[in-house]
Formats: C-alpha cells, sequence, structure tokens
C-alpha cells in the first residue's frame, strides 16, 4: 500500500513537470509582402509604383527590433527574449517567421517595433555570422547594418531594365562627418486574444508600394539605383515607411482569404486604398475569415 | 520475487556483464585541435560532426595531401628525387624550370595513365593560396573552371566550387580524386597503397583508432588539414587590430573598396566587419552577356534568374591566386579592376548589386584603381 502511494506521488510529479502551464501562450509571426494589392511574386516586370516607375523585386532582406505587444492593461511586454531583434530574408524561409517567447494569455491591443536597429541594438560586428553578417554597413557610411536591402529593376527613362538597391541604414553628409540614423518605429492596432495550447497567429505585411508614396512620392528615376549614400532617399523613405506595415490576427490572415480585396471591398479596391493601421478597423469589420478557429 | 532480491540480482547481473564484457575503450584517444577565433570571422564554423577535427587528423590529412607516395612508380622516377615526401617541392623546383609547361604536360600524362595517382598539392601550392599559379587557367589544367583558393573554408557553409555544388569538404577530396579532369584516381588503389606502406596504418590509429584504412577516412584526414588552413594575418588584418598603419593610397582604395558610390566591392566579397572577404553567396558579375557554360549556378538551382552566376570568391591573397574569374579570362589585377571600371556586360541575369552596369561599371579614374589594388594587395597572407 505504501509502494502504491509513493508511485502515485511520484507519477503526479512527473507529470505536472511535464505539464505545460495554462496561463502562457506563444505566438508565431509571419512576413509576407504585397504590391499593387496583390501577393509579392518575385522577378517579374508586372509592377507599377506611384511615380508611374514599372519595377521588379528580386529579394528583400532587412531587420526588426524591440518587438513588443501591448496587454489589455497598456503595458508593453517583450515577444521576444534575449536581444528581440529579427532578420528577414525573402531567399531563406527560415527566417520567415518568428516565435515569442511565453506571454500571458489574455488580449493584446498593439505591436510596436523598430524597422531596422537604433542606435544601442546596431553595433558593428554583433553579427558574425551569415546571414546576417552580410547585411553589414561599412564604418565609413555609419557602421553597424543595413535595415534594409530591398533589390530589383525598373524600367528606367531610356526604358532600360536598371537595377535598384534600396538600401536603408545608417546616413551621412558628404564628407562622412555626421550620421544620421533612419530607423523609425512602427505601432499597430491589434485584436489578439492570446490562448495557451493553440497556435496564436500574427501576420505581419509589408506592402511594398507605401515605400515609394504617402507622403513623399519616391521615383527611381530621379535616385538611381543606389542611395547608400544619398541621405535625401533615405530620408524620404524613413518618411514614408510610416504606413508600410500591416497586422493581423490568424483569423484576418490575408492568405487565409482566397481574394481579400474582393472579399472586403466586392469589387478590386481603388489605388490607394490598402490594409493600413487607419483604415484597419473597418476592414476587419468586412472580413469573413477563410479559417476560422 | 521480493522486491530486494529483484533489485539485488539486477545489480549484480549487471556487474558481472559490465565487468566481463571487452573493453571499448579506444587504444588512443587523439588530441581535439584548437581553430583560432580571427577578429570579425564567423564565429560558426562548417565541421561536421563525424569528422571533429583533431591535431593527429590534421597532421595526417597534410601527409597525405603532400606525400607522394600516392604517386605511381614511373613518376617517381621521372623526377628523381630523393626525397619525395613533399610533392609540392619537387613540383615548385619543376615550375622553376625554363620549359615550365613541362608540369603540366606530367599531370595531364599522369592522369591519363590508370592509377598513377597525383596528390593534391601537385595542383594546390601554399605560395599561390594553396591554387596552381598564375597559369592555371581551365585550358591549362584540363579543369572545368580555373582553381579556388583552399583557405578559410572552415568558415564556408554554402557549398564549394565556382557552383556550390560540393556540400562538403569531404565530398570535394572524393570529387577531386576520381573527376577525370582532376587527380583521376582509383581510391581502391589509393587505399591499397596506404594499407601497404609502413607508417600510415599507425597514423590512422591515431587519427582515427583504426589501421584499417578506408578512403572516407582519407577524405576525412585531407578535409581536417584544408580546413586548418586559417589565413588571418594579413597587412589589413593587423590594421584592424591596431597593429600596424595602411598608406594613403591603401586607405583610399578600402574607401572605395567598401562604398557604394566607389568601386562597390563589398555587397559581395565583404570586408570589414565579414573579414572572410566574401559572402559566399552567388552573383552573375556581368562578365557575359550570354551564357553557355553548363557548370553554372543555373545547373544546380534550375532557376533562370542564376545563369552566369557564381561564388563570389574570397579576396584574401587575391594577388597571389590570378588567372581570375571562373574562367581565368583575366590574367592580372588590373585586368579585373579594369573590367569592374568599364566593361561589365548587361543582361537580365546580371545581379542587381551591379548597378553600374548601366555605365559599364564603376567608372574608376586610373588613380583610383591603383588605389584600388593597393588595398588589394593588402589582402596577402603569407602561409
Amino acid at each position: 500500500m505504501k509502494q502504491t502511494l509513493w508511485m502515485m506521488i511520484l507519477c503526479l510529479a512527473f507529470f505536472s513537470a511535464c505539464h505545460k502551464a495554462d496561463d502562457t501562450g506563444v505566438v508565431n509571426l509571419g512576413i509576407d509582402y504585397y504590391i499593387n494589392e496583390d501577393p509579392l511574386v518575385f522577378n517579374t516586370l508586372r509592377y507599377q509604383n506611384e511615380a508611374g516607375n514599372r519595377l521588379m523585386i528580386t529579394e528583400i532582406q532587412w531587420f526588426v527590433s524591440r518587438v513588443m505587444l501591448q496587454d489589455k492593461n497598456g503595458e508593453w511586454i517583450p515577444f521576444g527574449a534575449g536581444d528581440n531583434l529579427y532578420y528577414f530574408d525573402t531567399d531563406l524561409p527560415e527566417t520567415h517567421h518568428i516565435q515569442s517567447q511565453e506571454l500571458p494569455v489574455g488580449h493584446y491591443q498593439a505591436i510596436r517595433f523598430t524597422f531596422g536597429l537604433d542606435e544601442e541594438d546596431n553595433i558593428t560586428g554583433r553579427f558574425p555570422n551569415p546571414p546576417e553578417s552580410n547585411m553589414f554597413w561599412p564604418v565609413p557610411l555609419g557602421g553597424g547594418y543595413h535595415y534594409m536591402k530591398m533589390n530589383g529593376r525598373w524600367l528606367n527613362e531610356k526604358q532600360e531594365l536598371a537595377p535598384f538597391n534600396l538600401h536603408l541604414g545608417t546616413g551621412q553628409n558628404a564628407d562622412h562627418t555626421v550620421f544620421y540614423p533612419n530607423h523609425f518605429s512602427v505601432t499597430l492596432p491589434l485584436d489578439l486574444h492570446l490562448e495557451a495550447n493553440r497556435k496564436n497567429h500574427l501576420q505581419l505585411t509589408m506592402i511594398i508600394d507605401n515605400w515609394f508614396r504617402t507622403p513623399h512620392t519616391y521615383d527611381l528615376n530621379h535616385f538611381g539605383g543606389a542611395i547608400m549614400q544619398n541621405q535625401e532617399a533615405q530620408q524620404i523613405l524613413k518618411e514614408n515607411g510610416h504606413d508600410v506595415f500591416s497586422i493581423c490576427t490568424q483569423n484576418t490572415r490575408w492568405s487565409d482569404i482566397a481574394d481579400p480585396v474582393k472579399a472586403i471591398m466586392g469589387k478590386a479596391a481603388p489605388k490607394p486604398h490598402f490594409y493600413t493601421k487607419e483604415n484597419m478597423k473597418e476592414l476587419l469589420s468586412h472580413i469573413t475569415p477563410k479559417n476560422s478557429h | 520475487m521480493k522486491p530486494s532480491l529483484f533489485l539485488f540480482l539486477t545489480v549484480a547481473i549487471t556487474m558481472l556483464w559490465t565487468g566481463c564484457k571487452p573493453s571499448e575503450e579506444p587504444t588512443h584517444q587523439p588530441t581535439p585541435y584548437q581553430m583560432p577565433s580571427p577578429l570579425f570571422f564567423p564565429t560558426v564554423t562548417n565541421i561536421p560532426s563525424d569528422n571533429p577535427m583533431t591535431e593527429e587528423g590534421v597532421a595526417l590529412g597534410k601527409l597525405l595531401f603532400f606525400d607522394s607516395l600516392l604517386l605511381s612508380t614511373e613518376i617517381k622516377s621521372l623526377r628523381d628525387t630523393p626525397h619525395s615526401s613533399l610533392l609540392s617541392t619537387e613540383t615548385k623546383s619543376l615550375r622553376d624550370t625554363p620549359n615550365s609547361s613541362l608540369l603540366s604536360t606530367e599531370i595531364k600524362s599522369l592522369r591519363d595513365t590508370p592509377n598513377s595517382s597525383l596528390s593534391c598539392s601537385s595542383c594546390h601550392h601554399p605560395e599561390h593560396s594553396f591554387e596552381y599559379g598564375p597559369e592555371a587557367s581551365p585550358d591549362f589544367l584540363g579543369t572545368h573552371h580555373a582553381m579556388l583558393p583552399l583557405i578559410n573554408l572552415a568558415w564556408n557553409t554554402n557549398g564549394f566550387g565556382w557552383n556550390g555544388s560540393v556540400a562538403t569538404l569531404e565530398d570535394m577530396v572524393y570529387a577531386a580524386y576520381t573527376d577525370p579532369t582532376e587527380i583521376n584516381a582509383d581510391t581502391a588503389e589509393v587505399v591499397k597503397r596506404l594499407q601497404q606502406s609502413d607508417t600510415y596504418p599507425t597514423l590512422f590509429e591515431k587519427a582515427f583508432n583504426t589501421k584499417t584504412i578506408t578512403f572516407i577516412l582519407v577524405e576525412k584526414a585531407i578535409a581536417q588539414y584544408v580546413r586548418s588552413l586559417v589565413f588571418c594575418n594579413s597587412k589589413f588584418d593587423r590594421y584592424l587590430r591596431g597593429e600596424t598603419q595602411l598608406s594613403q593610397d591603401e586607405l583610399n582604395g578600402y574607401m572605395l573598396f567598401i562604398t557604394e558610390e566607389g568601386a562597390d566591392c563589398f555587397h559581395c566579397h565583404g570586408g570589414g566587419s565579414n573579414a572572410l572577404f566574401t559572402t559566399n553567396l552567388f552573383y552573375n558579375n556581368g562578365l557575359d552577356s550570354e551564357f553557355q557554360d553548363p557548370n553554372d549556378r543555373f545547373a544546380i538551382t534550375h532557376d533562370p534568374a542564376d545563369r552566369g552566376a557564381y561564388k563570389a570568391p574570397a579576396l584574401r591573397n587575391i594577388a597571389l591566386t590570378a588567372p581570375y574569374m571562373h574562367d581565368g579570362r583575366f590574367n592580372t589585377l588590373e585586368e579585373v579592376i579594369d573590367f569592374y571600371s568599364d566593361s561589365v556586360q548587361y543582361s537580365e541575369q546580371v545581379s542587381p548589386l551591379m548597378h553600374h552596369v548601366m555605365q559599364g561599371g564603376v567608372q574608376l579614374t586610373e588613380q583610383e584603381k591603383q588605389q584600388l589594388k593597393a588595398f588589394l594587395n593588402t589582402l596577402t597572407d603569407t602561409p
């Protein structure tokens, strides 16, 4: 009898240790890209920006840092433990998703992150290994890392398919004595009910069109193919970046919806109607998710 | 049966079985090899878990890399050297003879003779960053592509060779031994000769705990040696470590190398906080506008965007590794710099990072070309 009792206690202790707590859960954050109201398809000259440049995208590599979720009490909670900064690379599928640390279950009302790396995070040599190390930004130009490399081609004024490198990072003056951090902070409203023991999903969408518009129209014919040493171009992209990102929870993930524009509008949306933090609430109210959980 | 009796019997049987079991302790425990951690090199190495580096493995690999034991009797007598253990010495002396094409003829004839195995050092010369040397165009050697240097490969995590078709250094050793355009050896014959030698079985035992030699162990040993070839003490390294200063021309050349409005070399070739001086990625750098090579990156990925793309080679020791490009078309650094300055070819496949392509290149002045070359020379390291 005594032995049986001990066995029961041991089993109970074992299962208690293995059982996951019900008061925390994790969030999977996926990344995707939209342009001209469609999911981005690489290496195809089918897109047009606000300035009328016809263009294609070949790859996008970028950093996000200081990702925070705001709970219902207004408290900001770090998405990830440790550095809480992330590298995304359209050529590397393993970077298309990130997972949060264990977070308290409950309602989250906003997400905030830094596009790129702020001065505290942007330390030369902090990423010794590829692929992040290939993002280094030369020390004479301010050091640290590219915030983003968006490479592609556009049909220039001579109707040549010319390469462009939209490389964002630390700007500098002409003689490289003054440096300008060009990272920026993004805050987006959220309607996430984080639950334990289920897949909680957020989808962060980069709307590529918006790099080239609002408030400034960015013309590739004007700025050319390379802008690492052009602070004017960097500043414009920084200011255009405020509405480049949108976010949705799993139930309203764009890739779960066969035709998102039609689902929302009933017809093709007129440009520049798109999914921004301003129209997000209205859009969400119209959507009937394909995969509700 | 009472639990206490059961427990006693279990323990007793286990002890008895353990005591009777023959010892599986290795006869020799190899000493782990300490890889250096140079400044701004990656911290992640590409060392397979089934081939950890050891002092004994590296030493054995070095011997195999150079040793003429693998040569045929004919070539030994042909070379007429009393101490033929270091083939590189032989080949060097042969290259120093006025009729330097003799070696190439010799190598080619060896390749055509069954089981007349060459060693790695027949072509990979330390004084040329483990490439052959300036003569070694693919036409000269009869290989698919020009050679790539065998240095700092422990940090290459993205395939080997110009198109990245070889997954590991071990596979590369096998490929080099068996490729008709390289050593063209019968691996069974190589193993037989090693097994019959007086010394190799003991050396394999020290490195791998077995006197039974297999070609897999040959691959492992040579791969270990190649991984140990670390070059991190060039003038530029000493500059990064604050131990020396670059000249003004060298510094200007570095600024050109590292800036987008300069020569913009760094996006593909690293530098600064990527001290390997390569991204180990594949690019079409605008050498041609049409692509015929069946062994480019496209052959591996089948992605049309990869036509005419090749791995960006590491630029360390670049002054020692002529001829340049995958087909060895340029014989000097001046020709390479002239190409990137003025002769880049447009195609739909050219990498977007070649953003100066519409102007034919980065448009350097003669002085800038000299300065860029001066900087590239600071990447030269001594073996």
